[in-house]
């Protein structure tokens, strides 16, 4: 067998598709098995352009001008199967005729596979957003039921260690008459006013330095102090206090329903922590918290006590008076009141 | 464990979505419901439904199942050479035949939000 017939047996052989193309006219001269198998209409003489209409000749032109080959794709259907092949022209000098050869190369299954890549990348991408959600869903559970610095510690341990806190100063705000209100007002309407207050006394809280650290129907407890200890916490309490109360009256007098409240402050220790193992409540208990409780029972309607001992300065708009009832006045309480 | 974690994740699973889309495609009974589907979203259907029935990050609801099938019109012998195409594959990817049992029997159970009620 002739080197030329061995050259043309492999030609027709290889797993590539290969045709040979006239320089001057652009017409088939050549084609093996697996071209014609992909390309069916492709005879003897058919021009180039008749064969690949979406071909850019102009573009193969200038690749050739600058002796470089002419790379592009090809996409079409078979049945019902999407065939992608990748075509590369070049030329080539062979005696004194100059032949364009095209190189045709089958990328289907990679076509394919990038396909299935990006299906299964934006199952996983849509999944790790909807995890993100629900992280942040359930961080601003978290976050509501126990401060940062807990729940911070709660992350990354699983659990939360009771922890003594030397000093802190505790708010404990009560609605008064709130049985009655629970009576009188349609449920909706009892939720959507507590809402609207207890989200008002969260902002005023921040605001401060103070932490909110439960509601419970009709008390609202905050604290200051835990977190930052350098913080004035007496201070950011007081005034918290006085807030709440300036902004009940001021809210009192533009709603139809009325809403009267007493509030106890109290400075000292307590042992913050996690309570529950199912069902997690971050609480705090001791010294702090037994004395707000104190000066709450003893209030008056609208009304801020506090221990007269507890608390050695206050912030310069805050004064304090008499009591309104003895028995306060007999417990070592002392009223709190905006200059 | 989810059969898609038991199986090796995406990793192995994907040469069964393969195999499934070429059969589908090579079928004269079901092929032709994919004459006109672009392969892009054809595959991208193939691997979410692998995905859905072995426990991977894909589900769909029945409603979501019967809005993609409305318009194919699916006969019920289609539906059933489907389940055969797949239980072949799975067997022949080493899939457990309890496991493809199962799966057989979760397609089984969409068989009324997939086939059309009205074509016989």
């Amino acid at each position: 067998m002739s080197i030329e017939a061995i050259n043309e047996q492999l030609l027709r052989s290889v797993g590539v598709g290969v045709a040979l193309f006239s320089d001057q006219d652009y017409q088939l001269e050549f084609s093996n098995d697996v071209f014609t198998s992909w390309f069916s209409g492709a005879s003897e003489q058919q021009p180039l352009a008749i064969l690949f209409p979406e071909l850019d000749l102009s573009a193969m032109q200038q690749a050739f001008a600058v002796d470089r080959a002419y790379s592009t794709e090809l996409k079409f259907r078979i049945k019902r199967r999407t065939l992608v092949v990748a075509q590369t022209f070049s030329r080539t000098q062979v005696g004194d005729q100059v032949l364009i050869v095209l190189e045709c190369q089958n990328i289907t299954r990679i076509r394919e596979l990038e396909s299935m890549i990006e299906s299964y990348s934006s199952m996983v991408e849509r999944n790790a957003r909807e995890i993100q959600r629900e992280k942040e869903q359930v961080e601003k559970l978290l976050l509501n039921i126990m401060p940062r610095a807990a729940y911070e510690e709660y992350k990354d341990f699983g659990v939360v260690a009771p922890q003594r806190h030397q000093s802190v100063s505790v708010l404990v705000l009560e609605f008064t008459d709130f049985s009655q209100q629970v009576e009188a007002l349609p449920p909706a309407t009892l939720v959507s006013e507590l809402n609207e207050l207890f989200s008002a006394f969260d902002k005023i809280s921040e605001l401060l330095g103070c932490e909110r650290i439960r509601t419970t129907g009709d008390t609202y407890r905050c604290i200051a102090g835990m977190q930052d200890p350098e913080i004035e916490h007496a201070h950011a309490v007081s005034k918290a206090a006085v807030r709440f109360v300036r902004f009940l009256k001021r809210r009192n007098t533009s709603s139809s329903i009325d809403w009267q409240c007493r509030v106890g402050l109290g400075t000292g220790s307590v042992v913050g922590s996690v309570v529950g193992n199912q069902k997690y409540v971050f609480d705090v208990f001791g010294q702090a918290v037994d004395a707000a409780m104190l000066a709450r029972a003893h209030a008056g309607n609208m009304e801020i006590l506090v221990q007269s001992d507890s608390i050695l300065s206050y912030p310069d708009d805050l004064t304090t008076q008499g009591t309104s009832t003895t028995a306060a006045s007999n417990a070592g309480l002392i009223a709190l009141r905006e200059t | 464990m989810e059969l898609y974690e038991k199986y090796g994740g995406f990793g192995s699973i994907n040469k069964i979505v393969m195999a499934f889309y070429d059969t589908l495609l090579d079928s004269e009974e079901i092929g032709p419901y994919f004459d006109d589907i672009e392969m892009g979203r054809l595959i991208d259907h193939q691997t979410k439904f692998v995905a859905n029935l072995l426990g991977g990050p894909a589900s769909f609801s029945n409603d979501q199942l019967r809005r993609a099938h409305a318009t194919l019109q699916i006969t019920a012998a289609h539906f059933d050479e489907m389940k055969s195409v797949l239980n072949d594959t799975l067997l022949a990817h080493g899939i457990e035949p309890a496991d493809a049992e199962s799966v057989m029997a979760s397609i089984e159970s969409r068989r009324d939000v997939i086939v059309a009620q009205d074509v016989t």
